[in-house]
């Protein structure tokens, strides 16, 4: 078996990509899926310490994680299809009535 | 634990799962003007809860069985979730008449609801996992709220911004638990966890210790709109439908407090000294941020956030001092906050409705200019914007005065003399923006002589929020007692 450390180490660096592309990319589904990168990043954190401690509850921790994960796609695709709508794209650039 | 314990002791979250499920249901068959109706048995089953928690009152629970690692009933928990049930429900009253004639007012209810139950199970909560899913019920459910209006690009844009910035920060929020777990050996309750660390100091100080309470911190600070991860909650308020803006600053936000309050103040009492510091900086940036910023607002939402901004500076005061008294002042203060922001961006939502009432295109119904000779226009009105206002300033007999002294007392006898010389030095600086709009109000002329009728559900919710306002500032000892058990409960 693999040291918990390698695990780690992977979840980091799928984490440091989705923080980058949250902080760099333009158009919104592409942040929503640097987010999910994000939370994957976690799940496989929560499950390599499972695993290694020989608990379960880090599974369901995990188990839950992703169930949220996937509300949470529906609930932000949905107020994306909205602007959509109104806008024809999801570009974030584009949204900018409200400032200062 | 049998199962009928369960809901005898979870009774006001088991009626409001009940009654948001029913919304959901029958609102499918109706039609619009029917379901007028739904608004009612949501406020009916927010009431029924609300009583039940305050007859309960400060009763420390036991709880057996499988919820026990999980879920407790605390002084702290019951005076929280008596914090949002009453935000729900001054909400909720207000909707009435802001939604009658809208097609999908169940589906507000629900969330209102579900956002509700959330916000409650994180002040319920003593388990990462627990508190997590709370956490992201209520989330998911005010952004789902906050674009309501879906034809107004300004609420869809006030929806996007939350959406992308509450994302982001539950990831934070979940990898930094993901190392908490791991740093633990496995453990998920607060308090067990907070156990092995104080045996094991070495542990949460090493770089993945110190990786982990960074991330938690970002975490928590986005929902609590701390500098420097703020910038999402002035657009959001401004954007967002009114009410669904009271709920957000009053709501949300404070949810994040009460789970800041568990897990940082129990999981990282190891490390005491180097979040006293990292907690003096953002509370010192977060309050003079926001009311500086505040100053020069013309549209009264921004204004309002702003200044809820800075207030969460002044909460944040507590996690530098970490004393019982300081505890005492910051969860009073939660509460105060929570009635004066929900009654003066109601308040601001009644004003909204009316002028646009009169006028369907009106635009900007939040600009300082249409408060000009408010006192005139509607005398009640304007005199519960100025209680609200008075109160977020501080000044007594109003619940801003008996929290803030007791808050800047005890943080001034922690030692901490010039954190409290530039909270009370930006206190000062925000009376200045909120009695701009008193003199609106009272000095300037009207802009037409036209007397507006302000609906009944709006004055019901802001008398509601009014009196909050007044209790706790006119008859501050209940409240503070409650408040102080409710520290002890912390074992600070």
């Amino acid at each position: 078996m693999l040291p918990v450390s390698y695990y780690l180490i992977v979840s980091a660096i799928v984490f440091c990509i989705g923080i980058y592309g949250v902080m760099t990319l333009r158009s919104g589904i592409m942040i929503m899926m640097c987010v999910e990168l994000m939370l994957n990043a976690a799940n496989i954190n929560l499950i390599a310490f499972a695993s290694h401690f020989n608990q379960v509850n880090g599974h369901v921790f995990v188990l839950f994680s992703i169930a949220l994960a996937a509300a949470e796609a529906a609930i932000g695709f949905a107020i994306l299809m909205s602007i959509f709508r109104s806008k024809e794209n999801v570009n974030i650039d584009n949204i900018n009535i409200l400032r200062w | 634990m049998s199962i009928v314990d369960f809901i005898s002791q979870f009774a006001p979250e088991v009626i409001l799962t009940i009654a948001a499920l029913a919304v959901m249901i029958i609102g499918l068959g109706l039609g619009t003007k029917e379901k007028r109706a739904l608004g009612y048995l949501a406020a009916i089953s927010l009431i029924v809860a609300t009583l039940i928690i305050v007859f309960r009152g400060t009763y420390h629970l036991q709880l057996e069985g499988i919820m026990a690692d999980s879920l407790t009933i605390d002084p702290m928990s019951q005076f929280f979730k008596l914090t949002f049930l009453l935000v729900s429900l001054i909400v909720v009253i207000a909707s009435l008449k802001q939604y009658d004639n809208h097609s999908n007012q169940d589906e507000y209810y629900t969330l209102i609801l579900l956002g509700t139950i959330g916000m409650m199970v994180v002040a319920s909560a003593i388990d990462i996992v627990t508190m997590f899913i709370g956490f992201e019920l209520a989330s998911l459910s005010t952004y789902a709220l906050a674009g309501f209006n879906k034809k107004d690009p300004s609420s869809m844009e006030a929806a996007i911004k939350y959406f992308i910035v509450g994302a982001l920060s539950s990831t934070l929020l979940l990898f930094g638990l993901s190392y908490l777990y791991g740093l633990s050996g496995g453990l998920t309750n607060i308090g067990e966890i907070a156990d092995y660390f104080s045996m094991n100091p070495g542990i949460i100080q090493s770089p993945m210790g110190i990786m982990a309470m960074v991330l938690i911190v970002a975490g928590f600070g986005f929902k609590m709109a701390l500098v420097p991860f703020h910038m999402w909650a002035p657009d959001t308020y401004q954007g967002s439908p009114t009410v669904i803006s009271a709920l957000l600053a009053a709501g949300s936000k404070k949810m994040a407090f009460v789970a800041a309050f568990r897990v940082l103040l129990i999981a990282m009492i190891a490390i005491k000294v180097d979040i006293a510091m990292v907690f003096i900086i953002l509370a010192i940036l977060t309050m003079t941020l926001g009311n500086v910023v505040a100053l020069s607002q013309k549209s009264l939402k921004r204004m309002l956030a702003y200044s809820s901004v800075a207030q969460a500076g002044y909460i944040s005061m507590v996690f530098v001092v970490m004393s019982p008294e300081a505890m005492t002042g910051a969860v009073l203060y939660v509460m105060s906050h929570a009635f004066m922001k929900t009654g003066a961006f109601i308040a601001v939502a009644a004003l909204g409705y009316m002028l646009l009432r009169e006028n369907i295109s009106a635009k900007d119904v939040d600009h300082l200019d249409n408060f000009a000779g408010l006192g005139k226009r509607s005398p009640f009105l304007a005199f519960s914007i100025m209680i609200f206002l008075f109160a977020l300033a501080g000044i007594p007999p109003t619940a801003g005065f008996v929290s803030k002294f007791i808050l800047f007392y005890s943080v001034l006898k922690g030692g901490f003399v010039f954190l409290v010389i530039i909270a009370i030095l930006n206190s000062a600086l925000s009376l200045y923006y909120y009695a701009r709009v008193v003199k609106y109000m009272y000095v300037l002329p009207p802009s037409s002589s036209e007397k507006l009728a302000l609906p009944g559900a709006y004055s019901l919710a802001i008398l509601l929020a009014l009196i909050g306002v007044l209790a706790i500032g006119i008859v501050p000892e209940p409240f503070v007692n409650w408040a102080a058990s409710a520290a002890n409960v912390l074992g600070l």
